[in-house]
């Protein structure tokens, strides 16, 4: 029930919006998506590709020569880390060149691109601010948690934990609670070694093996400041019916739930995600596809809880009239230079069912939606291998360290040439089943990790498709 | 179950066993490798929009769907038109006074001319603005359907596609073509795919009237000026033809232009013939002169004549390509030599018959 405390809340999220508004401000462009989906490359990538006036051809506003320069201003938001665009840049470089250390927090940078319009009386010089606020996707299935209640929620992420891909995975923290009566007495230590498995139960989840994407409270993963203390030391325990006693062990869970909903999901709903004007979503739908359906499924699932969170919040009047929507969001499929082009479109028909049920969910967000397969830097060139009388369509690059194909292990120096498999035709083949983390010899596709490309300094290594997103995000600003 | 797909598998480019492009390969190599340099495709979705087709956009948007921009020169013939509308009314007004002064009989004679003259006016000016507006939604269907066949949008090919068949309802012969695009957009078809079914059915034989009927005017055009015997005569004969064959193309793809209809079309035509540079869509200019070349040295008149008949043709085409409701993709836009070949049959009689055509 909306109380007077859901009203201020409410009420400071309108004002800050007007005052957004009248001071001018820039453009606010989400970068999200489940850790390990390439947000860091992705950001990296289209600011180095803006700065160098790389032809970008399906940017309108590059493709016609409109981009006067594009620069890095200073961030605007005092209290925000910076993205650190520059270590990122260097790291991609150089003979040890690697991929960037992934980021678990929030990280925002300002570019102002300069540019000549091209409607209008005459062409006429305008710039657009940018503010790109990048963030762990995690943190957006924290959304959902704030229209749920303690039950609910418990409810549901015992439900999620039963399921085959997951049951082996959350066993021993499920083991835990056998036997646990929620209306004992609180009692820090029980609470402390269940949520302990709890976290650790997330956390395997995400091992590389499974590929699983993540249930909420997206911050147990990344605790930051706050690890240890009572707003991340909770998890969902079997509650009978929904009343909970007070001074029981249900009852302080339910108490710190809360305190994670008000210290750690209202404030980045309140500071950062009710003010975004465009969001990119990256996935990567590869991992996913070398685990196995179950893993698939379960990022279906994900993806369905972060279109959740584009609506939530959106339900007050007052909210419908004054403050910014998000008006464009774009699904991406990144890494699809894993792939040869020919195999992209099956890609995209891949994430299109993957986010089917989030964009049927989106026809209350009013924002147009898009889906499309890019890699922000091209790390393969493509090639056709003939062998034994098979014609096969493959990349080449450089395999990282360690990555294993058809009984091959790399060391991270030679090229090679990778048929990485076929997709299906039909998008809807790759969720039969319900294995998870298949061997290598079960699955009909492999997809190895690649190093890096050797670029020029400075220069904006080759992409795919980074230009179509790109439009589709600031393109109609800069018309 | 069919059998397995090819199995994922790699090969070391550093390895021996393998052949990599020029490089110097073993005897029998386990594997060849080629390098392949085309671009990715940037957006593989979407169909590239080939040169002619925007050329055909920038002429519409120039005539048929030019958006009212406020320019000074329109902001003067604003003033100006003004000035004649209240000028007018002024005399109108001076005129009835006069005849009530003279007689009152006459006043009130020269009040029902004057109304009369107010409802004709009205539905005159209401005939224009519906056939103005029908024309513009016909160019801008036709930039409806390049977007929608660019992009592969289904949802936007469906609903144009039933727009173009609620166009041609009131054409009894496309009956047949109607009911085979309809049960096409209730079946599951891509896109691009129902736009080019639908230009198959129904906009081949609707295409194939307008070349006729190109064919004869330009027929009709250079043998009248072959014959005629003062060059005023043909200069009026050749203007006239060309409109009339511009208003039945226009009539025949579904418009209905008025007067200012047709000189909103008149000036897409002519923004369409100088962005193709003058050239016949298809056709080089070399070849136009070569056939003018053969037939002048023939005769003089002859000449004129097939000139004349090659002017006609070209308009047609332009006409043609700014008024079809939907950009060719299957079918390629005919050229003059298609429409009317018998300009450049070195010199022989025309054919006596009317309406050849060239596309088989």
């Amino acid at each position: 029930m909306p109380g007077f405390s859901d009203f201020l809340f409410e009420a400071g999220l309108v004002a800050r919006s007007i005052g957004d508004y009248f001071s001018g401000a820039a453009l606010r462009l989400g970068v999200t998506g489940l850790s390990r989906s390439g947000k860091t490359v992705f950001l990296t990538a289209l600011i180095n590709n803006l700065i160098a006036g790389a032809r970008l051809p399906v940017l309108a506003a590059s493709a016609e020569g409109r981009i006067v320069r594009t620069r890095l201003e200073p961030q605007p938001d005092d209290a925000v880390p910076r993205f650190p665009y520059e270590e990122h840049l260097k790291s991609l470089a150089g003979p040890d060149r690697r991929w960037p250390e992934s980021t678990r927090r929030i990280a925002e940078l300002r570019l102002t691109i300069e540019f000549e319009s091209a409607s209008g009386w005459g062409a006429r010089r305008s710039s657009l601010t940018v503010d790109i606020v990048d963030y762990p996707g995690e943190w957006l299935l924290d959304l959902p948690l704030l229209d749920k209640s303690y039950a609910t929620w418990s409810r549901e992420t015992l439900a999620a934990s039963e399921t085959p891909a997951r049951a082996p995975l959350s066993e021993q923290w499920r083991a835990s609670l056998v036997g646990l009566d929620p209306g004992a007495r609180a009692d820090e230590e029980t609470a402390r070694r269940i949520a302990e498995l709890f976290t650790a139960y997330l956390k395997r989840a995400r091992d590389d093996v499974y590929a699983l994407s993540t249930l909420p409270p997206g911050r147990f993963l990344a605790p930051g400041d706050l690890a240890g203390s009572p707003a991340l030391t909770f998890a969902p325990i079997p509650l009978s019916d929904d009343a909970i006693v007070p001074g029981s062990l249900a009852a302080m869970m339910a108490r710190r739930y809360e305190a994670y909903k008000a210290h750690v999901a209202k404030p980045f709903f309140r500071d950062h995600f009710a003010r975004l004007d465009r969001q990119i979503v990256l996935v990567d739908a590869l991992s996913a596809l070398n685990s196995g359906p179950a893993a698939l499924a379960d990022l279906e699932n994900a993806l369905t809880e972060v279109m959740r969170a584009f609506r939530a919040g959106r339900s007050s009047y007052l909210a419908s009239i004054f403050r910014p929507r998000i008006d464009r969001i774009l699904f991406a499929a990144t890494k699809a230079d894993h792939l040869h082009h020919k195999s992209h479109d099956r890609l995209e028909a891949i994430l299109r069912a993957l986010t089917a049920k989030a964009i049927a969910r989106a026809e209350g967000v009013g924002a147009g939606i898009d889906v499309i397969a890019l890699a922000a830097i091209r790390a393969t060139r493509e090639a056709e291998i003939r062998t034994g009388g098979e014609t096969l369509d493959a990349i080449i690059g450089v395999p990282e360290k360690g990555e294993t194909i058809g009984g091959q292990t790399f060391d991270g120096i030679a090229e090679a040439a990778v048929f990485p498999g076929e997709l299906p035709a039909d998008p809807e083949a790759i969720f039969k089943g319900d294995a998870i983390a298949l061997a290598e010899a079960d699955n009909d596709w492999r997809f190895v990790r690649f190093r890096p490309p050797l670029v020029q300094a400075g220069a904006p290594a080759p992409q795919i498709r980074l230009d179509r997103a790109l439009q589709f995000l600031i393109g109609d600003r800069l018309a | 179950m069919n059998e397995r797909p090819p199995r994922p598998r790699a090969f070391r480019l550093d390895d021996r066993r393998v052949a990599v492009d020029d490089k110097p390969a073993p005897y029998a190599p386990d594997a060849v490798i080629q390098s392949q340099y085309a671009p990715i495709p940037a957006a593989p979705a979407r169909a590239p929009t080939d040169e002619a087709e925007l050329e055909v956009e920038a002429a519409q948007r120039s005539g048929l769907i030019s958006r009212s921009r406020l320019t000074l020169a329109r902001l003067a013939w604003t003033g100006l038109g003004g000035l004649v509308s209240l000028a007018l009314g002024l005399w109108a007004t001076n005129l009835i006074e006069g005849l009530f002064a003279r007689a009152p009989w006459l006043g009130d004679i020269g009040l029902v001319f004057g109304v009369v003259f107010l409802v004709g006016l009205i539905g005159v000016a209401t005939r224009e603005i519906v056939a103005v507006a029908r024309q513009t939604r016909i160019a801008e269907m036709h930039v409806a359907f390049a977007e929608a066949r660019a992009a592969d949008d289904r949802v936007a090919a469906r609903r144009l596609v039933g727009e173009l068949v609620a166009l041609y309802k009131s054409r009894p012969e496309t009956a047949r073509a109607r009911a085979q695009v309809e049960d096409a957009a209730r079946a599951i078809i891509d896109g691009r795919d129902l736009i080019d079914v639908t230009e198959r059915a129904l906009m081949r034989p609707i295409d194939e009237k307008v070349e006729g009927e190109i064919a004869a005017a330009a027929k009709r055009v250079s043998l009248v000026t072959a014959i005629s015997p003062r060059a005023i005569l043909d200069v009026v004969f050749v203007a006239a033809q060309i409109v009339r064959l511009v208003r039945r193309i226009a009539e025949i793809y579904g418009g209905r232009p008025g007067l200012l209809g047709l000189v909103k079309l008149a000036r897409s035509i002519g923004a369409h013939i100088a962005i193709t540079g003058g050239m016949a869509v298809g056709d080089s200019l070399l070849q136009q002169l070569v056939g003018h070349g053969i037939a002048s040295r023939i005769s003089a008149r002859m000449g004129e004549g097939v000139l004349n008949g090659l002017l006609t043709a070209r308009v047609g085409l332009s006409a043609l390509a700014v008024c079809r409701p939907m950009p060719f993709s299957v079918d390629k836009a005919p050229g003059v030599s298609e429409v009317a070949p018998f300009l450049f049959s070195k010199g022989e009689q025309p054919p006596s018959h009317i309406g050849e055509k060239g596309r088989g």
